[in-house]
Protein backbone atom coordinates (compact mmCIF):
# COMPACT_ATOMS: atom_id res chain seq x y z
CA UNK A 1 0.00 0.00 0.00
CA UNK A 2 1.52 3.24 -1.03
CA UNK A 3 0.09 6.80 -0.92
CA UNK A 4 -0.86 9.09 -3.69
CA UNK A 5 2.13 11.29 -2.86
CA UNK A 6 4.79 8.70 -3.85
CA UNK A 7 2.98 7.32 -7.24
CA UNK A 8 2.37 10.93 -8.98
CA UNK A 9 4.48 12.51 -10.90
CA UNK A 10 6.29 15.77 -9.97
CA UNK A 11 7.36 17.13 -13.19
CA UNK A 12 8.37 20.59 -13.18
CA UNK A 13 5.42 22.71 -15.29
CA UNK A 14 7.69 23.51 -18.49
CA UNK A 15 7.91 26.58 -20.45
CA UNK A 16 5.10 27.94 -18.54
CA UNK A 17 6.69 31.31 -16.92
CA UNK A 18 4.37 33.21 -14.41
CA UNK A 19 6.05 35.91 -13.56
CA UNK A 20 3.93 38.36 -16.33
CA UNK A 21 0.67 36.99 -14.35
CA UNK A 22 2.69 37.40 -11.04
CA UNK A 23 3.19 41.44 -12.14
CA UNK A 24 0.01 41.91 -13.42
CA UNK A 25 -2.01 40.55 -9.93
CA UNK A 26 0.84 42.42 -7.84
CA UNK A 27 0.26 45.66 -9.58
CA UNK A 28 -3.81 45.09 -9.75
CA UNK A 29 -3.48 44.16 -5.84
CA UNK A 30 -1.44 47.22 -5.13
CA UNK A 31 -3.32 49.26 -7.83
CA UNK A 32 -6.16 48.89 -5.26
CA UNK A 33 -4.71 49.96 -2.41
CA UNK A 34 -3.24 52.75 -4.66
CA UNK A 35 -6.84 53.96 -5.17
CA UNK A 36 -8.01 53.36 -1.45
CA UNK A 37 -5.27 55.62 -0.42
CA UNK A 38 -6.02 58.88 -2.82
CA UNK A 39 -9.69 58.59 -2.66
CA UNK A 40 -9.91 59.51 1.44
CA UNK A 41 -8.97 61.54 4.16
CA UNK A 42 -5.91 58.99 6.21
CA UNK A 43 -7.61 59.32 9.37
CA UNK A 44 -11.14 58.59 7.39
CA UNK A 45 -9.00 55.44 5.55
CA UNK A 46 -7.88 53.95 9.11
CA UNK A 47 -11.21 54.45 11.19
CA UNK A 48 -13.05 52.86 8.21
CA UNK A 49 -10.42 49.66 8.11
CA UNK A 50 -10.47 49.21 11.70
CA UNK A 51 -14.15 49.22 11.17
CA UNK A 52 -14.03 46.40 8.15
CA UNK A 53 -11.88 44.47 10.32
CA UNK A 54 -14.08 44.63 13.39
CA UNK A 55 -17.53 43.82 11.28
CA UNK A 56 -19.21 40.05 11.51
CA UNK A 57 -19.04 40.06 7.66
CA UNK A 58 -21.94 37.59 7.06
CA UNK A 59 -24.05 37.88 3.95
CA UNK A 60 -24.70 40.61 2.95
CA UNK A 61 -22.17 43.22 4.30
CA UNK A 62 -20.99 45.67 1.88
CA UNK A 63 -17.62 47.02 3.20
CA UNK A 64 -18.11 50.15 1.11
CA UNK A 65 -20.70 51.49 3.36
CA UNK A 66 -19.32 49.70 6.51
CA UNK A 67 -15.55 51.03 6.15
CA UNK A 68 -16.42 53.76 3.06
CA UNK A 69 -14.74 53.08 -0.59
CA UNK A 70 -11.49 53.98 0.40
CA UNK A 71 -11.24 51.23 3.52
CA UNK A 72 -13.08 48.57 1.08
CA UNK A 73 -10.37 48.73 -1.85
CA UNK A 74 -7.80 48.78 0.57
CA UNK A 75 -9.13 45.63 2.28
CA UNK A 76 -9.10 43.96 -1.25
CA UNK A 77 -5.64 45.23 -2.38
CA UNK A 78 -4.11 43.92 1.08
CA UNK A 79 -6.27 40.59 0.40
CA UNK A 80 -4.92 40.26 -3.26
CA UNK A 81 -1.41 40.90 -1.79
CA UNK A 82 -2.19 37.62 0.89
CA UNK A 83 -3.37 35.61 -1.52
CA UNK A 84 -0.45 35.80 -3.47
CA UNK A 85 2.13 35.40 -1.19
CA UNK A 86 0.17 32.03 0.03
CA UNK A 87 0.34 31.21 -3.84
CA UNK A 88 4.17 31.65 -3.45
CA UNK A 89 4.91 29.66 -0.29
CA UNK A 90 2.63 27.04 -1.87
CA UNK A 91 5.31 27.12 -4.89
CA UNK A 92 2.23 26.76 -7.42
CA UNK A 93 2.57 28.51 -10.40
CA UNK A 94 -0.05 31.23 -11.91
CA UNK A 95 -2.46 29.93 -14.17
CA UNK A 96 -5.99 29.52 -14.63
CA UNK A 97 -7.46 28.52 -11.20
CA UNK A 98 -4.78 30.81 -9.02
CA UNK A 99 -6.11 33.87 -11.16
CA UNK A 100 -9.70 32.70 -10.81
CA UNK A 101 -9.00 32.36 -6.78
CA UNK A 102 -7.04 35.87 -6.51
CA UNK A 103 -9.51 37.84 -8.23
CA UNK A 104 -12.19 35.85 -6.32
CA UNK A 105 -10.81 36.64 -3.24
CA UNK A 106 -9.79 40.44 -4.12
CA UNK A 107 -13.59 40.64 -5.17
CA UNK A 108 -15.42 39.13 -1.88
CA UNK A 109 -13.07 41.13 0.46
CA UNK A 110 -15.24 44.45 -0.88
CA UNK A 111 -18.11 42.80 1.37
CA UNK A 112 -16.78 39.96 3.96
CA UNK A 113 -13.36 38.96 3.81
CA UNK A 114 -10.14 39.97 5.98
CA UNK A 115 -7.04 38.95 7.04
CA UNK A 116 -8.13 38.94 10.24
CA UNK A 117 -10.99 35.88 9.26
CA UNK A 118 -8.67 34.68 6.27
CA UNK A 119 -5.79 33.75 8.21
CA UNK A 120 -6.80 30.98 10.61
CA UNK A 121 -8.93 29.33 7.48
CA UNK A 122 -5.87 28.80 5.15
CA UNK A 123 -3.63 28.12 7.94
CA UNK A 124 -6.28 25.06 9.15
CA UNK A 125 -5.88 23.62 5.60
CA UNK A 126 -2.21 24.09 6.31
CA UNK A 127 -2.63 21.84 9.01
CA UNK A 128 -5.21 19.25 6.59
CA UNK A 129 -2.29 18.92 4.27
CA UNK A 130 0.02 17.99 6.74
CA UNK A 131 -2.47 15.38 8.55
CA UNK A 132 -3.09 13.76 5.01
CA UNK A 133 0.66 13.75 4.73
CA UNK A 134 0.13 16.35 1.51
CA UNK A 135 1.90 19.58 0.90
CA UNK A 136 0.15 22.35 1.04
CA UNK A 137 0.52 22.82 -2.97
CA UNK A 138 -2.15 19.64 -3.14
CA UNK A 139 -4.55 21.83 -1.28
CA UNK A 140 -4.22 25.32 -2.20
CA UNK A 141 -7.35 25.65 -3.68
CA UNK A 142 -9.20 24.83 -1.15
CA UNK A 143 -6.99 27.05 1.42
CA UNK A 144 -7.82 30.26 -1.01
CA UNK A 145 -11.56 29.30 -2.16
CA UNK A 146 -12.13 28.29 1.98
CA UNK A 147 -11.93 32.09 3.36
CA UNK A 148 -15.27 31.89 2.17
CA UNK A 149 -16.00 30.51 5.70
CA UNK A 150 -14.13 34.06 7.00
CA UNK A 151 -17.26 35.52 8.61
CA UNK A 152 -17.39 32.82 11.04
CA UNK A 153 -14.48 33.90 12.50
CA UNK A 154 -15.30 37.18 12.25
CA UNK A 155 -18.72 37.05 13.70
CA UNK A 156 -17.21 35.08 16.88
CA UNK A 157 -14.48 37.32 17.46
CA UNK A 158 -16.68 39.84 17.69
CA UNK A 159 -20.46 38.88 19.00
CA UNK A 160 -19.74 36.17 20.49
CA UNK A 161 -20.22 37.56 24.03
CA UNK A 162 -16.71 36.41 24.66
CA UNK A 163 -14.24 39.05 26.62
CA UNK A 164 -11.82 40.76 23.81
CA UNK A 165 -8.58 38.02 24.40
CA UNK A 166 -10.84 34.88 24.69
CA UNK A 167 -12.98 36.08 21.77
CA UNK A 168 -9.54 36.25 19.58
CA UNK A 169 -8.81 32.98 20.52
CA UNK A 170 -12.06 31.16 19.70
CA UNK A 171 -12.84 32.66 16.37
CA UNK A 172 -9.13 31.93 15.24
CA UNK A 173 -9.73 28.35 16.41
CA UNK A 174 -13.09 27.72 15.20
CA UNK A 175 -10.90 28.90 11.66
CA UNK A 176 -8.30 26.65 12.37
CA UNK A 177 -11.02 23.96 12.82
CA UNK A 178 -13.00 24.98 9.97
CA UNK A 179 -10.02 24.36 7.43
CA UNK A 180 -9.17 21.02 8.86
CA UNK A 181 -12.46 20.09 7.67
CA UNK A 182 -12.63 21.90 4.48
CA UNK A 183 -10.39 19.37 2.13
CA UNK A 184 -12.01 16.01 2.49
CA UNK A 185 -15.34 17.35 2.11
CA UNK A 186 -14.67 19.66 -0.58
CA UNK A 187 -13.39 16.36 -2.26
CA UNK A 188 -16.77 14.66 -1.81
CA UNK A 189 -18.81 18.00 -2.55
CA UNK A 190 -17.14 17.32 -6.55
CA UNK A 191 -18.09 14.17 -6.63
CA UNK A 192 -21.37 15.08 -6.45
CA UNK A 193 -21.43 17.34 -8.98
CA UNK A 194 -18.57 15.92 -11.05
CA UNK A 195 -17.39 19.24 -11.41
CA UNK A 196 -20.91 21.12 -13.15
CA UNK A 197 -20.77 23.95 -10.32
CA UNK A 198 -17.28 26.25 -10.98
CA UNK A 199 -17.40 26.94 -7.19
CA UNK A 200 -17.04 23.68 -5.90
CA UNK A 201 -15.32 25.31 -2.03
CA UNK A 202 -18.44 27.73 -1.81
CA UNK A 203 -20.64 24.19 -1.95
CA UNK A 204 -18.13 22.70 0.46
CA UNK A 205 -18.74 26.00 2.52
CA UNK A 206 -22.31 25.98 2.36
CA UNK A 207 -22.45 22.72 3.52
CA UNK A 208 -20.89 23.05 6.45
CA UNK A 209 -21.98 26.41 7.14
CA UNK A 210 -25.22 24.62 7.98
CA UNK A 211 -23.65 22.50 11.04
CA UNK A 212 -21.79 25.39 12.17
CA UNK A 213 -25.19 27.80 11.82
CA UNK A 214 -26.51 25.32 13.99
CA UNK A 215 -24.03 25.11 16.90
CA UNK A 216 -24.08 28.83 16.75
CA UNK A 217 -27.75 29.10 17.57
CA UNK A 218 -27.12 26.46 20.08
CA UNK A 219 -25.16 28.75 21.63
CA UNK A 220 -27.98 31.15 21.35
CA UNK A 221 -26.10 33.44 19.09
CA UNK A 222 -28.47 35.81 16.55
CA UNK A 223 -27.59 34.86 12.83
CA UNK A 224 -29.97 36.34 11.23
CA UNK A 225 -29.22 37.59 8.27
CA UNK A 226 -29.24 41.51 7.01
CA UNK A 227 -28.59 43.41 4.00
CA UNK A 228 -25.63 45.99 4.28
CA UNK A 229 -25.84 47.55 -0.12
CA UNK A 230 -24.55 50.97 -0.97
CA UNK A 231 -27.13 52.38 -3.25
CA UNK A 232 -24.66 55.46 -3.86
CA UNK A 233 -21.72 53.99 -5.04
CA UNK A 234 -18.88 56.73 -6.08
CA UNK A 235 -17.66 56.72 -9.28
CA UNK A 236 -14.00 55.16 -8.71
CA UNK A 237 -16.56 52.34 -8.24
CA UNK A 238 -18.49 52.32 -11.34
CA UNK A 239 -15.09 52.63 -13.42
CA UNK A 240 -13.21 49.79 -11.54
CA UNK A 241 -13.89 46.82 -13.80
CA UNK A 242 -14.23 47.96 -16.96
CA UNK A 243 -10.67 49.56 -16.72
CA UNK A 244 -9.37 46.56 -14.99
CA UNK A 245 -11.17 44.34 -18.10
CA UNK A 246 -10.13 46.52 -20.57
CA UNK A 247 -6.48 46.29 -19.42
CA UNK A 248 -6.39 42.92 -19.56
CA UNK A 249 -7.79 42.75 -23.06
CA UNK A 250 -4.75 44.78 -23.82
CA UNK A 251 -2.06 42.84 -22.34
CA UNK A 252 -3.92 39.78 -24.15
CA UNK A 253 -3.76 41.28 -27.62
CA UNK A 254 0.16 42.55 -26.68
CA UNK A 255 1.27 38.64 -25.93
CA UNK A 256 0.33 37.25 -28.87
CA UNK A 257 -0.43 37.49 -32.48
CA UNK A 258 -4.07 38.71 -34.19
CA UNK A 259 -4.02 35.28 -35.71
CA UNK A 260 -3.15 32.80 -32.55
CA UNK A 261 -5.98 34.93 -30.34
CA UNK A 262 -8.40 34.72 -32.68
CA UNK A 263 -8.05 31.13 -33.00
CA UNK A 264 -7.44 30.74 -29.34
CA UNK A 265 -10.13 32.94 -28.25
CA UNK A 266 -12.72 30.41 -30.33
CA UNK A 267 -11.07 27.42 -29.18
CA UNK A 268 -11.97 28.53 -25.30
CA UNK A 269 -15.81 29.06 -26.31
CA UNK A 270 -16.37 25.95 -27.61
CA UNK A 271 -14.54 24.33 -24.18
CA UNK A 272 -17.72 22.80 -22.23
CA UNK A 273 -15.69 24.20 -19.12
CA UNK A 274 -16.20 21.47 -16.65
CA UNK A 275 -13.64 21.60 -13.81
CA UNK A 276 -11.23 21.61 -14.22
CA UNK A 277 -10.64 23.39 -17.55
CA UNK A 278 -7.59 25.99 -17.35
CA UNK A 279 -7.86 27.88 -20.47
CA UNK A 280 -4.65 28.99 -19.87
CA UNK A 281 -3.32 25.00 -21.01
CA UNK A 282 -5.96 24.51 -22.98
CA UNK A 283 -5.90 27.39 -25.49
CA UNK A 284 -3.57 30.14 -23.83
CA UNK A 285 -2.88 32.74 -21.54
CA UNK A 286 -3.26 35.97 -23.88
CA UNK A 287 -6.68 34.49 -25.08
CA UNK A 288 -7.54 33.74 -21.48
CA UNK A 289 -6.57 37.55 -20.03
CA UNK A 290 -9.02 38.13 -23.26
CA UNK A 291 -12.06 36.08 -22.50
CA UNK A 292 -12.00 37.80 -18.63
CA UNK A 293 -11.57 41.11 -19.91
CA UNK A 294 -14.86 40.50 -22.29
CA UNK A 295 -16.99 38.76 -19.81
CA UNK A 296 -15.97 41.54 -17.38
CA UNK A 297 -16.80 44.69 -19.84
CA UNK A 298 -19.96 42.90 -20.63
CA UNK A 299 -20.45 42.32 -16.92
CA UNK A 300 -20.10 46.03 -16.86
CA UNK A 301 -22.37 46.93 -19.08
CA UNK A 302 -25.45 44.46 -17.49
CA UNK A 303 -24.93 46.49 -14.39
CA UNK A 304 -25.43 50.05 -16.37
CA UNK A 305 -28.00 49.39 -18.47
CA UNK A 306 -30.46 47.76 -16.44
CA UNK A 307 -29.23 50.49 -13.66
CA UNK A 308 -27.58 48.25 -10.88
CA UNK A 309 -25.37 49.87 -8.11
CA UNK A 310 -21.82 49.47 -8.52
CA UNK A 311 -21.19 48.27 -5.01
CA UNK A 312 -18.75 45.60 -2.79
CA UNK A 313 -21.10 42.84 -3.39
CA UNK A 314 -21.46 43.53 -7.27
CA UNK A 315 -18.01 44.14 -8.01
CA UNK A 316 -17.61 41.10 -6.33
CA UNK A 317 -19.06 39.74 -8.43
CA UNK A 318 -17.77 41.16 -11.50
CA UNK A 319 -14.27 39.99 -10.07
CA UNK A 320 -15.50 36.94 -10.09
CA UNK A 321 -16.16 36.44 -13.25
CA UNK A 322 -12.97 37.80 -14.46
CA UNK A 323 -11.04 35.39 -12.33
CA UNK A 324 -13.33 31.99 -14.02
CA UNK A 325 -13.17 33.68 -17.21
CA UNK A 326 -9.95 31.64 -17.09
CA UNK A 327 -11.37 28.48 -15.27
CA UNK A 328 -14.29 27.44 -16.87
CA UNK A 329 -16.20 30.35 -17.80
CA UNK A 330 -16.99 32.11 -21.39
CA UNK A 331 -19.64 33.41 -23.86
CA UNK A 332 -20.48 30.49 -24.65
CA UNK A 333 -21.48 28.73 -22.09
CA UNK A 334 -22.82 31.41 -19.38
CA UNK A 335 -25.16 32.97 -21.84
CA UNK A 336 -27.87 30.29 -21.37
CA UNK A 337 -27.61 30.41 -17.48
CA UNK A 338 -27.80 34.33 -17.41
CA UNK A 339 -30.99 34.28 -19.43
CA UNK A 340 -32.40 31.76 -17.26
CA UNK A 341 -31.63 34.00 -14.18
CA UNK A 342 -33.22 36.69 -15.64
CA UNK A 343 -36.28 35.38 -17.54
CA UNK A 344 -36.92 33.80 -13.33
CA UNK A 345 -36.43 37.07 -12.09
CA UNK A 346 -38.93 38.35 -14.38
CA UNK A 347 -41.42 36.36 -13.73
CA UNK A 348 -41.51 36.22 -10.54
CA UNK A 349 -41.89 40.12 -10.59
CA UNK A 350 -38.38 40.53 -8.61
CA UNK A 351 -36.41 43.61 -9.68
CA UNK A 352 -33.56 43.15 -11.78
CA UNK A 353 -31.71 45.56 -9.88
CA UNK A 354 -32.27 44.03 -6.43
CA UNK A 355 -29.33 42.52 -4.35
CA UNK A 356 -30.27 38.92 -5.20
CA UNK A 357 -31.16 38.41 -8.93
CA UNK A 358 -28.20 41.12 -9.62
CA UNK A 359 -25.78 38.58 -7.71
CA UNK A 360 -27.19 35.48 -8.85
CA UNK A 361 -27.25 36.72 -12.41
CA UNK A 362 -23.11 37.28 -11.87
CA UNK A 363 -22.33 34.51 -9.61
CA UNK A 364 -24.66 32.26 -11.11
CA UNK A 365 -22.15 31.88 -14.18
CA UNK A 366 -20.55 28.78 -11.72
CA UNK A 367 -23.10 26.94 -13.23
CA UNK A 368 -21.61 27.56 -17.25
CA UNK A 369 -20.49 23.74 -17.03
CA UNK A 370 -23.97 22.77 -17.23
CA UNK A 371 -24.63 25.07 -20.69
CA UNK A 372 -21.18 24.24 -21.98
CA UNK A 373 -21.87 20.54 -22.09
CA UNK A 374 -25.35 19.72 -21.25
CA UNK A 375 -26.61 22.05 -23.43
CA UNK A 376 -28.86 25.51 -24.18
CA UNK A 377 -32.14 24.37 -22.26
CA UNK A 378 -30.08 22.68 -19.12
CA UNK A 379 -28.39 25.73 -19.02
CA UNK A 380 -31.28 27.73 -18.47
CA UNK A 381 -33.08 25.66 -16.49
CA UNK A 382 -30.36 25.71 -13.95
CA UNK A 383 -29.70 29.60 -14.02
CA UNK A 384 -34.28 29.63 -13.54
CA UNK A 385 -33.46 26.97 -10.72
CA UNK A 386 -30.88 28.73 -9.30
CA UNK A 387 -32.58 32.18 -9.06
CA UNK A 388 -35.29 30.48 -7.00
CA UNK A 389 -32.65 28.58 -4.53
CA UNK A 390 -30.18 31.60 -3.81
CA UNK A 391 -32.74 33.35 -2.46
CA UNK A 392 -33.53 30.95 0.43
CA UNK A 393 -30.08 29.35 1.17
CA UNK A 394 -28.17 32.74 2.80
CA UNK A 395 -30.71 32.02 5.92
CA UNK A 396 -29.57 28.45 5.87
CA UNK A 397 -26.31 28.94 7.13
CA UNK A 398 -26.98 32.39 8.61
CA UNK A 399 -25.00 34.14 5.67
CA UNK A 400 -21.72 32.48 6.76
CA UNK A 401 -20.61 30.87 3.54
CA UNK A 402 -19.92 33.87 1.20
CA UNK A 403 -20.51 32.10 -1.71
CA UNK A 404 -23.68 31.48 -1.21
CA UNK A 405 -24.47 30.94 -4.82
CA UNK A 406 -21.53 28.56 -5.07
CA UNK A 407 -23.66 26.40 -2.32
CA UNK A 408 -26.95 26.96 -4.46
CA UNK A 409 -24.85 26.23 -7.44
CA UNK A 410 -23.81 23.36 -6.12
CA UNK A 411 -27.26 22.18 -5.25
CA UNK A 412 -28.79 23.07 -8.40
CA UNK A 413 -25.45 21.28 -10.30
CA UNK A 414 -26.42 17.81 -8.54
CA UNK A 415 -29.99 18.06 -9.40
CA UNK A 416 -29.21 18.65 -12.78
CA UNK A 417 -26.19 15.65 -12.98
CA UNK A 418 -28.98 13.41 -11.14
CA UNK A 419 -31.27 14.01 -13.73
CA UNK A 420 -29.10 14.12 -16.82
CA UNK A 421 -27.81 10.61 -15.62
CA UNK A 422 -31.12 8.61 -14.84
CA UNK A 423 -32.10 9.93 -19.09
CA UNK A 424 -28.60 9.22 -20.26
CA UNK A 425 -28.65 5.99 -18.62
CA UNK A 426 -32.41 4.91 -18.72
CA UNK A 427 -32.20 6.02 -23.26
CA UNK A 428 -28.99 3.38 -23.49
CA UNK A 429 -29.83 0.63 -21.75
CA UNK A 430 -33.13 0.29 -24.31
CA UNK B 1 -5.60 7.99 -1.46
CA UNK B 2 -4.49 4.55 -1.62
CA UNK B 3 -2.46 2.84 -4.74
CA UNK B 4 -5.25 0.26 -5.31
CA UNK B 5 -7.73 2.99 -5.37
CA UNK B 6 -5.84 4.84 -7.90
CA UNK B 7 -5.52 1.83 -10.01
CA UNK B 8 -9.03 1.32 -9.89
CA UNK B 9 -9.42 4.75 -10.71
CA UNK B 10 -7.33 4.78 -13.58
CA UNK B 11 -8.38 1.79 -15.18
CA UNK B 12 -12.33 2.70 -14.91
CA UNK B 13 -11.40 6.35 -16.47
CA UNK B 14 -9.30 4.87 -19.61
CA UNK B 15 -12.41 1.72 -20.00
CA UNK B 16 -14.86 4.26 -20.21
CA UNK B 17 -12.83 6.06 -22.81
CA UNK B 18 -11.98 2.83 -24.65
CA UNK B 19 -15.70 1.57 -24.49
CA UNK B 20 -16.71 4.81 -26.19
CA UNK B 21 -15.80 3.48 -29.36
CA UNK B 22 -18.07 0.55 -28.64
CA UNK B 23 -14.48 -2.41 -29.06
CA UNK B 24 -16.02 -5.88 -29.62
CA UNK B 25 -12.72 -6.34 -27.64
CA UNK B 26 -11.07 -5.12 -24.35
CA UNK B 27 -7.95 -6.24 -22.69
CA UNK B 28 -6.38 -4.60 -19.14
CA UNK B 29 -3.33 -5.79 -17.86
CA UNK B 30 -1.45 -4.81 -14.83
CA UNK B 31 2.67 -5.37 -14.66
CA UNK B 32 3.94 -5.02 -11.12
CA UNK B 33 7.88 -3.81 -11.95
CA UNK B 34 10.49 -2.36 -9.43
CA UNK B 35 9.43 0.97 -8.05
CA UNK B 36 6.35 1.13 -10.04
CA UNK B 37 3.46 -0.37 -12.06
CA UNK B 38 2.71 -0.75 -16.00
CA UNK B 39 -0.86 -0.79 -16.91
CA UNK B 40 -1.57 -2.11 -20.66
CA UNK B 41 -5.47 -1.51 -21.91
CA UNK B 42 -5.68 -3.10 -25.72
CA UNK B 43 -9.04 -2.39 -27.53
CA UNK B 44 -9.76 -3.53 -31.12
CA UNK B 45 -10.48 -0.14 -32.26
CA UNK B 46 -8.21 1.33 -35.34
CA UNK B 47 -8.57 5.01 -34.53
CA UNK B 48 -6.59 7.61 -36.69
CA UNK B 49 -3.18 9.55 -35.61
CA UNK B 50 -4.53 12.30 -34.73
CA UNK B 51 -6.97 10.71 -32.28
CA UNK B 52 -3.65 8.79 -30.63
CA UNK B 53 -1.73 12.18 -30.64
CA UNK B 54 -4.61 13.78 -28.96
CA UNK B 55 -4.94 10.80 -26.49
CA UNK B 56 -1.36 11.13 -25.43
CA UNK B 57 -1.74 14.55 -25.16
CA UNK B 58 -4.39 14.26 -22.66
CA UNK B 59 -2.49 11.28 -21.01
CA UNK B 60 0.63 13.65 -20.41
CA UNK B 61 -0.56 16.96 -19.31
CA UNK B 62 1.05 20.20 -17.88
CA UNK B 63 1.36 18.82 -14.05
CA UNK B 64 -0.19 21.12 -11.94
CA UNK B 65 0.06 20.02 -8.29
CA UNK B 66 -2.78 22.44 -7.26
CA UNK B 67 -4.94 20.59 -9.39
CA UNK B 68 -3.77 17.01 -9.49
CA UNK B 69 -4.70 16.05 -5.91
CA UNK B 70 -8.34 17.75 -5.59
CA UNK B 71 -9.46 17.38 -9.07
CA UNK B 72 -8.02 13.99 -9.51
CA UNK B 73 -10.06 12.70 -6.85
CA UNK B 74 -12.85 12.51 -9.69
CA UNK B 75 -11.20 10.60 -12.21
CA UNK B 76 -13.14 7.10 -12.42
CA UNK B 77 -16.18 8.39 -10.69
CA UNK B 78 -18.10 10.31 -13.23
CA UNK B 79 -21.00 9.02 -15.04
CA UNK B 80 -21.85 11.71 -17.04
CA UNK B 81 -20.42 13.30 -20.14
CA UNK B 82 -17.27 11.56 -21.58
CA UNK B 83 -14.09 10.68 -20.45
CA UNK B 84 -11.75 12.90 -19.25
CA UNK B 85 -8.21 11.22 -19.42
CA UNK B 86 -6.53 14.53 -18.42
CA UNK B 87 -7.45 13.81 -15.20
CA UNK B 88 -5.64 10.74 -14.92
CA UNK B 89 -2.42 12.28 -16.74
CA UNK B 90 -2.03 13.73 -13.58
CA UNK B 91 -1.96 10.42 -11.43
CA UNK B 92 0.34 8.67 -13.45
CA UNK B 93 3.99 9.52 -14.24
CA UNK B 94 4.26 8.94 -18.08
CA UNK B 95 1.83 7.27 -20.94
CA UNK B 96 1.85 6.46 -24.36
CA UNK B 97 -0.29 5.92 -27.23
CA UNK B 98 0.44 3.35 -29.96
CA UNK B 99 -1.55 2.09 -32.56
CA UNK B 100 -1.49 -2.27 -32.96
CA UNK B 101 -2.59 -4.36 -36.02
CA UNK B 102 -6.31 -4.97 -34.58
CA UNK B 103 -6.95 -1.86 -32.44
CA UNK B 104 -5.22 0.60 -30.28
CA UNK B 105 -2.86 0.44 -26.76
CA UNK B 106 -2.21 2.39 -24.33
CA UNK B 107 0.72 2.14 -21.80
CA UNK B 108 0.49 3.96 -18.67
CA UNK B 109 3.29 3.81 -16.03
CA UNK B 110 2.95 4.70 -12.38
CA UNK B 111 5.55 5.07 -10.03
CA UNK B 112 7.39 6.66 -7.59
CA UNK B 113 10.36 9.09 -8.53
CA UNK B 114 12.81 5.82 -8.72
CA UNK B 115 10.54 4.46 -10.85
CA UNK B 116 12.20 3.95 -14.29
CA UNK B 117 9.97 2.38 -17.09
CA UNK B 118 11.27 0.27 -19.63
CA UNK B 119 9.33 2.52 -22.30
CA UNK B 120 9.76 2.94 -26.23
CA UNK B 121 10.44 6.77 -26.20
CA UNK B 122 12.88 6.51 -23.06
CA UNK B 123 12.98 7.26 -19.78
CA UNK B 124 10.01 8.87 -18.93
CA UNK B 125 10.67 12.17 -17.47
Amino acid sequence: MCDTAKYQQEVPVPNKNDTPLMVLLLFISLGLMLAGFFSTSPAHLFEGFINIQKHHGRLLSDFTVIGGTGAALVNAGLMGLFSLLVIKLAKVSISGPTFAAVFTIIGFSLFGKTILNAVPIVFGVFISAKIARKELKSYLLIALFGTALGPLVSFIMAHSGLPGPFALVAGSLAGIVTGILLPPIAMAMLRLHEGFSLYNVGFACGFLGLFLASILVAFQLDISTAIIWNTVPSPLLMLLVPVISLMLILIGISMDTIKNNVNNFLKIQKLPGRLPTNFMDNASTAASLINAGVLGLLGSLYLWLIGADFNGPTLGGLFTVIGFATFGKHLRNTWPVVAGVITATLLFGKSLTAPVPVLALLFGTTLAPIGGEMGIIPGFIAGFLHLLLVDRTASWHGGLDLYNNGFSGGLVATLMLALSEWIKSNRETK
Amino acid sequence: MKHKEIITQLMSEVSKYMLESEPSRLVISLHQETDGLHLVVLDNILRDAEELQRVEKYLNPVYRPELAEYYGSMAGTDVLGTSRLGLIGWQIKHAEVSRTEEGTKIDMFIGSEKFEPNTKKGRAD
